[in-house]
């Protein structure tokens, strides 16, 4: 898959490999001391991970290179990724290490850094890291001032508590829904069941096996949803839902057994949201125009920030939106829990709406102006991947550009946006039109524009 | 100057300035390249960062392949007997046993149990250098399991068949054991109860506090002669972190050099007829000859350090073991230096023989020894010390690790020192006068051939 092509990432996202290819247990351990070293020897570093069978071999390697670096690790073994930034707060730690390579296969692993205030380290921050990886002489601690580490097992609480705090949980459990929800054999399968339970459903599980062999593909996009689709359909469920393997991402299926797509997860949460409090929305330059119109609807305004969590986080605490999040990855940001993208509160904002109003989400989702969204991928180098964006930058540069992140194309109807991955060794092509069959012709067109 | 040893012993340092979690990874790794993903057994004494560095060579191990057995931390020696007892391919001692504060060590064991050989050291080493490591991808991953009770209560039977518990239990002994806050304490109660003794435990908190010089010596044993005196104590025991080490203080107070502990240990072995020969290295003291040849058994001599003249006694199979660090194995135990070992057989010495611990040292043939360190700032060290031997035509010289000459009321051994720029002078002789005389002797000798 990556022939001639390194498989290691280390950006903004974090460190992110091929296990034993490129991501080693040396190569992370001294990640986590520079980490140590980056937010302050002696300070506690909460640590957790999803499902992969790599995680454990990962987290002692994490932890001992934490210890080196005269941290604390806390460890919360298993946890959705969310969890983790929010027990960074509640432990008042300075900082967190995420062992989630998120939405790719099982070969993959990764670190995502996460700073003192919950969310995951900004550009900047992740320079200042890097330099410290790379310096020649690192001080390991010595023998008086290492120091222990130590387990917490019931971090999903505070997460739950979190969610909770800002929904009418009463309402909710009242109007008894039956859900179903695929877990994706990751860090949710340990807590979907029962976070939905104490919200008054009948809960069906699917993919809930946490011992890291992904049964189905780990991206959450319609194509990998058939079986979700059909315990949705067989059991007569008010929606399914279907997490990622670190429970950040969210995506959709209605009643009728219908994918909502992927695109739609932020847009239904900010239809919700808005209808409750109004409020500026931030999403990222790769989400659909719908965000546009329902924001419209409620007055709101909406800002574009780059793609990367972080930077819809930072755009979000600079406008302070009171929703946001990703279009293309089914991101969910709902300030009122935390700064992060999280299926959960996700989960519970979409079941408040369908409690509250009284009608079937594909009732709602019929309101709701419809586009759709193709996606194709080319691989490339880091390097070749800027070049070959610039160059497309270059020849369109006549038309409506928007080259905050990669390039973005505008048209009436339909917009583009072609970039470089931030964690993967390709260029993402994104096409949004109002039919499938453009969207579609609008994404080869530029893959083939790329090809050339 | 660098604190970190690589040898026949393992990796060995300072920790943070030496030794550090990234080094002991790499070792790790080429120990797990080298079994090609076999189970390994790490077990760790109680030292700071002991945990820190198990973390570290669990990661290394399972991403080579190796499914780790975890016995926390447990005495070196039963780490050792448990390699061979789970069918493992190697062994991982993590632990700095007699070091001072502020070291730590990984030790590699065969499939035996036993140090790694001459041989195996040479191979681990090239693995190592090479940084060629075998790292398995996602699903070729080692899982981690603890290790069960059951397998240390086999340990502690084995041990125990060793020495006649009945004998011991009727003289009802009370015994003194200082366990330097070491991994021997989790063991001491079962070992006072399978042999019958009253065993006041002394320094058995596991926290990685030293409370005096781990090297089992007369000055560290100043608490347990200071408790003996007032509890009226048969005999005490001072141990090292990792229990691979001991040294006795009699009845009457006398605390005796590490060096008697072997000949005192053995003498019993040698009398009741289960070793005709008895392996150790080439600066134990005459005593121990002299207890051995009396009793019509042969002495076969080594290289300095647990690896040699362990591996002489399996491969001779020679009864027991042992040298003059306060160290003693025998054949039919555990494949390692034992500290619970040397116990029981002073023990049963005391019970069969109905002597005292004070008669029992005063029946040792005894000799005085003087250990001095000469300053060599030379890289030359060995070939200044091979033109020693013009000066002593009388003398019998052994080279097999150093220079030993020996006469027939003494015997010096020389040699150059490892970790720091000195040469290691021990000097045995009748009484202190002879042995003061010669050691001041050669120490001119050695300075001026150092100026020269």
């Amino acid at each position: 898959m990556t022939s001639g092509i390194s498989s290691l990432k280390v950006g903004v996202s974090g460190v992110r490999g091929i296990v034993g290819e490129s991501l080693t247990p040396a190569l992370v351990a001294s990640f986590a001391a520079s980490f140590g070293a980056y937010v302050g020897g002696g300070g506690r570093v909460v640590v957790g991970r999803d499902t992969r069978p790599s995680g454990p071999m990962i987290e002692d390697a994490v932890v001992a290179g934490l210890l080196a670096a005269g941290c604390q690790p806390i460890s919360l073994g298993t946890a959705p990724t969310p969890t983790i930034q929010m027990m960074v707060l509640k432990t008042r730690a300075k900082g967190g290490i995420a062992i989630t390579a998120s939405h790719n296969p099982e070969s993959w692993n990764a670190l995502k850094f996460i700073g003192g205030d919950g969310v995951f380290l900004n550009h900047n921050e992740a320079a200042e890291l890097l330099d410290i990886y790379n310096q020649p002489d690192i001080d390991y601690v010595r023998e008086e001032d290492v120091r222990s580490s130590r387990m917490i097992c019931d971090a999903f609480d505070e997460h739950k508590r979190r969610v909770f705090r800002g929904i009418d949980v009463e309402l909710v459990r009242s109007a008894g829904f039956t859900v179903a929800v695929d877990c994706c054999s990751g860090a949710g399968a340990l807590f979907a069941k029962g976070f939905l339970e104490e919200l008054g459903c009948r809960v069906l599980t699917l993919f809930d096996n946490t011992d890291g062999r992904f049964g189905r593909k780990p991206e959450p996009v319609p194509a990998n949803l058939g079986k979700l689709v059909e315990l949705v359909k067989r059991s007569s469920c008010d929606v399914g839902f279907a997490q990622d393997p670190d429970a950040d991402r969210l995506v959709m299926v209605d009643e009728c057994g219908e994918p909502v797509g992927e695109q739609y997860s932020v847009v239904l949460a900010t239809e919700h949201v808005l209808s409750k409090t109004p409020g500026p929305v931030v999403v990222n330059l790769a989400t659909t125009r719908a965000i546009d119109d329902v924001a419209a609807k409620y007055g709101a305004p909406v800002f574009h920030s780059k793609i990367g969590e972080i930077n819809v986080v930072e755009e979000m605490r600079a406008r302070g939106a009171v929703i946001g999040g990703e279009g293309g990855s089914g991101g969910i940001i709902w300030p009122s829990a935390h700064l992060c993208r999280d299926s959960f509160s996700g989960m519970a904002l979409v079941l408040e709406m369908l409690a509250e109003r009284k009608k079937k989400l594909s009732e709602i989702i019929a309101s709701i102006p419809r586009y759709f969204t193709a996606n194709r991928k080319v691989e490339r180098s880091n390097l070749g991947a800027i070049e070959a964006v610039r160059r497309l930058r270059d020849k369109h540069a006549g038309q409506n550009l928007e080259t905050l992140d990669g390039v973005r194309i505008d048209w009436p109807g339909k917009w583009v946006l072609v970039r470089p991955s931030n964690t993967e060794p390709v260029v993402r092509i994104t096409a949004e039109a109002g039919t499938r069959k453009e969207a579609d012709s609008l994404a080869d067109e530029f893959a083939a524009e790329l090809e050339n | 100057m660098r604190f970190l040893r690589l040898g026949i012993a393992g990796m060995r340092g300072e920790v943070g300035t030496g030794i550090n979690p990234l080094l002991a990874m790499d070792y790790a790794a080429a120990l797990g390249t080298m079994v090609d993903g076999g189970t390994v057994v790490v077990g760790t004494d109680t030292r700071f960062s002991s945990p820190m560095f198990a973390r570290a060579v669990r990661a290394a191990l399972a991403s080579c392949g190796c499914d780790v057995v975890d016995t926390g931390i447990l005495p070196a020696p039963a780490v050792q007997f448990l390699v061979s007892r789970l069918g493992a391919s190697a062994g991982l001692l993590v632990g700095a046993g007699h070091h001072p504060a502020g070291w730590n060590a990984v030790v590699p064991l065969s499939a035996s149990g036993a140090y790694l050989n001459e041989a195996g050291t040479q191979t681990l080493l090239d693995i190592y250098h090479s940084r060629r490591f075998t790292h398995r991808p996602w699903d070729g991953i080692g899982g981690v399991n603890q290790a069960g009770q059951a397998d240390i209560d086999a340990y502690m039977d084995t041990l125990c068949g060793l020495f006649d518990t009945d004998a011991i239990s009727k003289a009802g002994f009370k015994v003194i054991a200082d366990f330097c806050n070491g991994s021997g304490s989790k063991l001491g109660a079962s070992f006072a109860e399978r042999c019958g003794v009253e065993l006041i435990i002394l320094n058995d908190d596991l926290t990685g506090n030293l409370p005096h010089d781990p090297e089992p010596r007369p000055r560290s044993a100043a608490q347990a002669r200071t408790l003996l005196h007032h509890l009226e104590a048969n005999v005490a025991f001072v141990f090292n972190s990792d229990m691979s080490r001991a040294s006795v203080v009699t009845n009457t107070g006398d605390t005796l050099s590490e060096e008697y502990t072997f000949p005192l240990a053995v003498r019993r072995v040698v009398a009741r007829g289960d070793a005709s020969v008895v392996v150790t290295n080439t600066c134990t003291t005459k005593t121990l000859d002299l207890v051995v040849e009396e009793l019509g058994a042969k002495v076969e001599k080594t290289k300095v350090g647990q690896a040699p003249v362990v591996d002489c006694m399996l491969d001779i199979k020679a009864g027991a073991a042992g040298d003059g660090s306060g160290s003693f194995a025998m054949s039919k135990g555990a494949p390692a230096f034992d500290g619970f070992l040397a116990m029981g057989m002073v023990l049963e010495s005391m019970a069969v023989e109905g002597a005292t611990s004070s008669e029992l040292a005063d029946s040792l043939p005894k000799f005085h020894i003087v250990k001095k360190k000469v300053y060599c700032p030379s890289s030359h060290a060995y070939t200044l010390l091979r033109r020693l031997g013009d000066h002593f035509p009388d003398a019998e010289l052994s080279d097999l690790d150093g220079f030993r000459f020996e006469w027939e009321d003494g015997w010096v051994h020389l040699r150059a020192a490892m970790t720091e720029p000195i040469i290691r002078m021990i000097v045995e002789w009748r009484t202190r006068e002879e042995a003061e005389e010669m050691a001041s002797n050669i120490r001119g000798l050695v300075e001026r051939l150092v100026v020269s």
